[in-house]
């Protein structure tokens, strides 16, 4: 079974995203794949070359859903600043309002979908019998 | 057209007429809504409207605290976060609330037209190596480099000064530019100490970039005067060469907002204030969080007016490689206009911080705000449509303050989802279509183009004539495109 999933969902002017996870640490990871995919392009992502620089994320939410909004601006902002995709992702620990992760990424030539933010609009977060599931709109 | 989820096709029969081209929902509706919502559409353009969730999202904006008189859309309202693109809402001063998801992560998104004195017909020949320089001279996508890079203190001035400071400081254009900014190019309130670090960060190098998405630069014809008055007095007549530029804050701005709406989240439950939807996040204008996000958007936005600037510049650079010195080949600002912004404003005898997300600002002759080669015929007002289609300028009209919190539309609007468009239209054969029509395309990615395709959006002669028929602004001249260049 795999660890996560996501798909892209209709929205008249953003992306609208769903992803599941067989916990919140893999929920977390895929989203942020989710975004590479999107910025990207393609799938399967592109590997970072193993001396690709690791870099080191470590943030506190109000809450949990808020935590994955935070997430997933934080890899956009990262993005923007360094020119690079993040396409490796680890949660090293997830609680409920904070979050520590290792990433690391690529510097592709031309970027696919420019993401502007991650937002709150019809955020969801949810536990079932299987894992979570989330839904982020995504401005683009 | 594509149907979306939680359709609330129940919506149509509750919104009534209440006049020409102009909708309501009473507050009746939901016991929440503190005022109407209203929506400025003829009868098409509605049922296109409760298709998506636009109609619950322009009613979730109504229950803003301080929100005065209604909330209203325009006419190419469609389905957004927080505020519907192409949502209008003023809330009192001082108390009433500021919502960054009223304005938007591209803070100062907007569109500038300029107009040079040639004809199309005239320089024809060359304008498919024209718009290759330009695609050559101007940075697009997501994050890609300006040749401008900003030391801390030139920021610094950036954004609290905006475009004054690039024109007499840095050059990059004349004093005449000014005068046809909206706000002159600058908003007072602007503070750098309210933009965060990583916002700066993500702005240094990215002033004079066009930015991906729905961004763009595009040369044009006047295909049609359509008012023989106000067309002179914009300088625009038939056959002439225009360059309609549209982009916004880039990363900066993002951040500004990204920013804010974390911060002001935070801060909901200290103000007691309860939200429909959590990306409404607001504070009252008067509080900490509110006065503080006022100085950075006010910043963000003088950045954006810069960006559009340095644009400028370098189309200007352009055409005098390809045309010379001569004055008809100089591109002169007809106009700039913001949407996506707040600005604080007199209306109805209140003064307002009037929210516009996708819609744009549309005051009538003799607002004092014009410049005075306006004064008799009102505010230019923007409204492109999607490639291969028509732009339009109106103009302002006195009667758009009590309708529309003197607003209009941004755009033609969107109909279909990116995946939607994609799925209809191949991108190879649109690029050739467009080609074929005679419009040059600098787009390096067919997928992109295909997401922008025309049958993506509504059809923007309808939706200027409903601008018209509700008198929030009237049209002034249709400008078809010939060379389109996308991020």
């Amino acid at each position: 079974m795999e660890s996560g999933t996501h798909q892209f969902e209709p929205h008249v002017s953003e992306v609208q995203l769903r992803i599941s996870g067989t916990g919140l640490p893999e929920l977390f990871e895929e989203a942020g794949y989710a975004l590479a995919e999107l910025m990207l392009g393609e799938a399967p992502l592109p590997q970072p070359s193993p001396e690709s620089a690791v870099v080191r994320v470590a943030l506190v939410a109000a809450d949990t859903e808020a935590l994955l909004v935070d997430w997933l601006n934080e890899l956009i902002a990262r993005s923007d600043l360094t020119k690079r995709v993040y396409t490796d992702l680890v949660v090293d620990e997830l609680q409920e309002r904070s979050l520590r992760a290792h990433i690391r990424g690529v510097s592709p030539p031309v970027l696919k979908t420019a993401v502007k933010a991650a937002t709150f609009h019809g955020l969801e977060l949810h536990e079932h019998d299987d894992g979570f599931t989330a839904t982020v709109v995504l401005d683009v | 057209m594509e149907t979306l989820p939680e359709v609330p096709q129940q919506l149509e029969p509750l919104i009534r007429q209440i006049g020409p081209a102009l909708y309501e929902l009473g507050q009746g509706f939901r016991e929440d809504m503190r005022v109407p919502a209203r929506i400025v559409a003829d009868s098409e353009l509605l049922q296109q409207m409760v298709q998506d969730r636009s109609v619950p999202q322009l009613v979730n904006v109504t229950t803003l605290p301080g929100i005065q008189g209604f909330a209203i859309g325009m006419p190419d309202m469609h389905e957004g976060y927080g505020f519907p693109v192409g949502g209008v809402a003023g809330t009192a001063l001082p108390d009433g609330v500021i919502s960054p998801g009223g304005i938007g992560f591209d803070i100062n998104c907007g569109v500038r037209l300029l107009a040079t004195g040639l004809r199309h017909e005239d320089v024809k020949e060359v304008l498919p190596e024209v718009a290759h320089d330009l695609a050559r001279s101007i940075p697009t996508g997501f994050g890609r480099h300006g040749r401008l890079s900003l030391a801390p203190e030139q920021m610094d001035r950036v954004l609290t000064e905006g475009v004054p400071y690039l024109v007499d400081v840095l050059g990059l254009g004349t004093p005449e530019d000014v005068d046809y900014l909206e706000a002159r190019g600058c908003l007072d309130g602007a503070d750098t100490a309210k933009v965060s670090v990583r916002a700066q960060g993500r702005g240094h190098d990215q002033l004079g970039t066009l930015g991906g998405g729905n961004h763009f630069l595009e040369v044009q014809r006047v295909e049609r005067v359509l008012d023989s008055e106000a067309a002179p007095a914009l300088g625009l007549f038939e056959g002439q060469l225009t360059v309609l530029i549209h982009t916004g804050s880039r990363g900066l701005g993002h951040q500004v907002c990204t920013d804010a709406v974390r911060t002001m989240d935070r801060a909901l439950a200290r103000e007691g204030i309860r939200l429909v939807d959590r990306q409404l996040a607001c504070a009252p204008l008067s509080s900490a969080e509110g006065q503080d996000y006022f100085a950075a958007m006010c910043a963000a936005a003088n950045f954006a007016w810069a960006n559009r600037q340095v644009l400028t510049h370098r189309v200007r650079e352009v055409f005098r490689r390809w045309f010379g010195d001569r004055s008809a080949a100089w591109p002169r600002i007809v106009y700039d206009v913001a949407h996506n912004i707040a600005k604080l404003e007199p209306h109805g005898g209140q003064r307002l911080c009037v929210h516009r997300k996708g819609a744009t600002r549309a005051f009538g002759p003799g607002h004092p705000e014009l410049p005075a080669a306006y004064h008799q015929v009102g505010q230019p007002v923007f409204i492109p449509g999607s490639m291969g289609t028509a732009s339009f300028v109106l103009v302002g009209t006195e009667a758009a303050e009590a309708i529309s919190l003197s607003s209009a539309c941004h755009g033609a609007g969107r109909r279909l989802s990116r995946a939607a468009s994609k799925r209809q239209v191949v991108g190879s054969e649109l690029r050739a279509a467009l080609n074929r029509q005679g419009i040059a395309v600098e787009c390096p990615s067919n997928a992109e183009l295909a997401e922008e395709a025309p049958l993506a959006y509504k059809d923007v002669d309808r939706v200027v004539d409903v601008v018209e028929a509700a008198g929030i602004a009237r049209k002034v001249a249709r400008l078809v495109p010939l060379a389109v260049l996308k991020g």
